[in-house]
């Protein structure tokens, strides 16, 4: 340990700052937690740089977790090559490009490559850490309910202008007004202050460790659109970003095509344009790729794509990653009142079992809460459910639930039905008759999951059992309110519990590392003890590309990156 | 000829009208918030609210209706609740790849089907023929989707002899098109080839069955004579009306080749519009689709009459 040089960087930051630095300092964090969390309490990569290397010598798991085939695209050690044409397999937009209301991973991807957020991914970690985008540094105040953000300078509008902090003002502004599910409660209208025209302050609501998150790639939403923008303006129309590439073409049933921006601040980005293709399924795009017609999928699942984990010629990257399902379990009426009850099915989940069919072992075990392993602040001293057939079958009993039986709805989507069938079977070793009903996505979302009547509370329309699909964040912070907080907006199990809900609030407003996993823990074991949703796994994330590529990466929320994307020699 | 066109339009415009009209029930009668299918089930209420008062759709269903129809009289059929930009253009850009993929399918069908029908009509019951319809029977009997994957994983993974996509590159040449679409032309052509060839054969046993045709042989007339002046005009007629309406079937989008090829053509335009409540895109499809039928059947029953003077004279009177 580099004392001097760790002290002299103990005097340059804030409370906030100073409790990550101490944090990995005495080996509560690794070191890919701590780049993750310096990032998002606003140590520049200078300091954390500095902070590695004065804990070098003897930071236990200072190792970290790195990613274990690598975030991003590139396993070739042949140099780039200047110039050419990267063809992207997509999802399908399935609405109009409107950067404020659009809500599908196509949209995200299609608006990230023209427009760009305060805070980017990171390419080293880039599902769970942030990086510099158009702010170059945020720092909270010592209570972490005002956060200043740096903004970059000498940035330009594609049509010439210049960004400044108004654009990002007026941006947040639209943001509240449309009420974005991420920064809804934690910033209200008038909290984006322009302090300068390179500085832009927020004062939240409520105290938010997590804040930067909320106005990053993870809240796909907030991509910074100039001042005059209005919500309903489509990327299509007024393709005027500040981002590395220019929209060309865009067709939403075929796909779009972007073109270097050479005024565009970072870096030269080596090829010249990015072609993306649109698709409704995976399945079309594996066939894409192997017939040499697409070189990037940003997304697959396992189901469509196992050929490719097996291709030589494909660099696929799995990513550890909070994507998983839940099977809602309504609390407030019908079979599963009982917790008893809602134990006992969760009981009788073979999760090893259901990772390796599914997915082919690349998945962590999921412990019925929303905590993700790949979280830093994850608590493992939770003891993991396992399948216990007897307990359940005890368990039943006591509650009077003997040979209960009941439909699981699910939607028509990626293993999801697979999951049903696997489940039902399992259920039935404790006596539970499960009776799997796959509807069409539509009919499913609006008629089982979140019906939108009776509106109040949200989803109390739901079925009784269900699964639901969701999709990654890099924090829980969704998962943990419009999920399972009292009246959330997609609460389909209708939990309501105080004490779930005070300690959601002490996540949501603890500001150091210690705090954050001291409510996560918390929060795992009433949800587990509870049960108001199953969680049998978090499957990783999937996505690669030719190795006649490198230098490309995915967000996990439909963004890809392409900056540093070249050919190879 | 001219009041016999002029009626067959005019009989066109109220079938457009009913088809609209049908269109835009279905469309409409099921219960469905529009705003949510646009926006999914993860939006928030609001902006769900805010996107159906910005498209009108919260209006009464008279009303929209009214719209609806006076939009398709001044061929303004309006914007695209999805991609917010005038639905024209859009269908006439997907109309275009229709009509490139569908004019190639049956460039390869047609000449393809009817000399095959033709040589086994001539040879009835020979070993010729027999190969001859069986061929049809199976390659009708197979679905596109069936031939379209069988084509893709050998022709295209296995071989790479052509491209699995069929949307070229923009600014492709004509025969770079030609290479892209290639594939689900002939995915296309295999179900039709049959049907088509089967439908001349049968037509032209027929009439070399008739009397005139027996006539014209004992009179000495060579085989070719006999084919070019007397039999081939009168075959063809039932031929003629079969390709008439798989026109408007191909030009009216194949959903399962056009999602196996991913081209953006009619099919997969209207697949989408409907998935998602386009009703202004799905209206206006289907009044283009109803065009190009009715295009198609009108060329056809012209072709049919200029080929027999009899139907000719039937309708003018």
């Amino acid at each position: 340990m580099d004392y001097p040089k760790l002290d002299k960087i103990r005097g340059t930051t804030t409370p906030l700052q100073l409790d990550v630095v101490e944090s990995f300092a005495r080996g509560r964090l690794s070191r890919r937690e701590f780049i993750q969390r310096g990032a998002i309490v606003g140590l520049s990569m200078a300091s954390i740089s500095a902070v590695i290397a004065a804990c070098s010598s003897s930071t236990p798991g200072a190792s970290g977790a790195a990613p274990t085939t690598g975030a991003s695209s590139g396993a070739s050690a042949a140099p780039p090559v200047a110039g050419g044409t990267i063809r992207v397999a997509a999802q399908r937009p399935s609405g109009p490009l409107d950067p404020i209301l659009m809500q599908d991973l196509g949209s995200y991807g299609t608006t990230a490559m023209v427009f760009e957020f305060l805070c980017t991914s990171d390419p080293s970690q880039p599902l769970v850490a942030l990086a510099p985008g158009l702010a170059t540094k945020w720092t909270p105040n010592d209570t972490g309910n005002v956060w200043t953000f740096d903004l970059r300078q000498g940035v330009k509008w594609q049509d010439g202008t210049d960004f400044s902090s108004a654009d990002v003002v007026a941006t947040m502004e639209r943001l509240v007004t449309s009420g974005n599910s991420g920064l809804k409660g934690v910033l209200a209208a008038g909290g984006a202050v322009a302090t300068d025209a390179n500085t832009v302050t927020f004062n939240l609501v409520t105290a938010n460790g997590n804040f930067p998150y909320l106005v990053s790639v993870f809240n796909a939403q907030t991509l910074i659109t100039p001042v005059a923008f209005t919500t309903g303006t489509t990327l299509d129309q007024k393709p005027n970003g500040t981002g590395a590439w220019k929209l060309t073409k865009y067709n939403q049933a075929s796909g779009a095509t972007f073109a270097r921006n050479d005024a565009w601040w970072g870096t030269s980005t080596p090829l010249d344009t990015v072609e993306w293709i649109y698709f409704d399924a995976t399945g079309p795009m594996v066939t894409a790729y192997q017939g040499g017609q697409v070189d990037v999928i940003i997304q697959f699942d396992i189901l469509s794509g196992k050929s490719l984990l097996d291709d030589p010629n494909f660099n696929s990257v799995a990513l550890q990653a909070a994507l998983h399902r839940q099977i809602w379990m309504r609390t407030d009426k019908g079979q599963f009142v009982d917790k008893r009850v809602r134990q006992a099915l969760a009981l009788t989940f073979d999760r090893p079992a259901l990772i390796q069919t599914l997915f082919q072992g690349k998945a962590d075990l999921g412990n019925d809460h929303v905590i993700a392993p790949v979280y830093p602040y994850f608590d493992p001293s939770v003891p993991q459910r396992a399948q216990n057939i007897d307990m359940a079958k005890q368990l039943l009993s006591d509650a009077g639930a003997t040979g209960l039986s009941a439909t699981l709805h699910c939607g028509q989507i990626l293993e999801i039905p697979d999951l049903a069938t696997l489940l039902k079977s399992q259920a039935e070793q404790a006596g539970i008759n499960l009776t799997v009903a796959v509807e069409s996505l539509d009919t499913f979302y609006g008629a089982q999951w979140c019906p939108a009547a009776p509106a109040d509370p949200p989803c109390s329309g739901s079925a009784e059992l269900g699964i639901v699909d969701y999709g990654h964040r890099a924090t829980p912070d969704v998962y943990l309110n419009s999920a399972l907080s009292t009246k959330g907006v997609w609460n389909a199990s209708q939990y309501s519990s105080a004490a779930y809900d005070a300690a959601f609030k002490e996540f949501q407003t603890s500001v150091g590392v210690d705090a954050q996993k001291t409510a996560c823990g918390k929060i795992e074991t009433i949800l587990n003890d509870d049960v108001p949703i199953g969680v049998p796994y978090f499957y990783n994330f999937l996505s690669g590309s030719s190795k006649q590529f490198t230098g490309f990466y995915s967000s996990g929320l439909g963004q890809a990156f392409f900056a540093t994307a070249s050919k190879v020699a | 000829m001219g009041r016999y066109i002029g009626r067959r339009l005019l009989l066109s415009l109220v079938t457009l009208w009913l088809l609209a009209t049908i269109v835009f029930i279905i469309a409409n009668v099921l219960p469905n918030d529009i705003g949510r299918t646009i926006l999914g089930p993860f939006a928030p209420q609001e902006s769900v609210d805010a996107l159906n008062e910005k498209l009108g759709t919260n209006r009464p269903i008279l009303v929209q209706y009214v719209d609806s129809m006076f939009g398709i009289v001044t061929l303004d059929f309006g914007d695209s609740y999805i991609t917010s930009q005038p639905v024209l253009p859009q269908l006439v850009d997907a109309i275009g790849r229709s009509s490139k993929l569908a004019g190639l399918a049956l460039l390869i069908t047609i000449p393809l089907a009817i000399v095959a029908g033709l040589f086994a009509a001539r040879r009835r019951d020979r070993p010729a023929d027999r190969a001859i319809v069986l061929l049809g029977v199976t390659s009708s009997s197979i679905p596109e989707f069936v031939t379209g994957t069988i084509l893709v994983v050998v022709v295209g993974v296995h071989f790479h002899l052509l491209p699995v996509l069929a949307t070229p590159p923009p600014g492709a040449d004509v025969p770079t098109q030609i290479r892209y679409l290639l594939m689900p032309a002939t995915a296309m052509a295999i179900v039709y080839f049959g049907y088509i060839a089967r439908m001349t054969r049968a037509g032209t046993i027929d009439v070399l069955q008739s009397d005139y045709a027996r006539t014209a042989t004992m009179k000495g007339l060579t085989t070719s004579q006999m084919m070019r002046h007397h039999v081939l005009r009168n075959a063809l007629i039932p031929t003629v009306a079969v390709i008439a309406v798989q026109i408007g079937y191909l030009f009216g989008g194949i959903i399962a080749v056009e999602k196996i090829f991913n081209y953006n053509g009619m099919g997969q335009t209207m697949l989408f519009a409907a998935q998602r409540k386009d009703i202004p895109m799905l209206t206006a499809g289907a009044i283009v689709i109803g065009i190009v039928y009715m295009l198609a059947t009108l060329g056809a029953d012209l072709i049919i009459a200029w080929m027999n003077p009899r139907i000719r004279l039937d309708a003018e009177r």
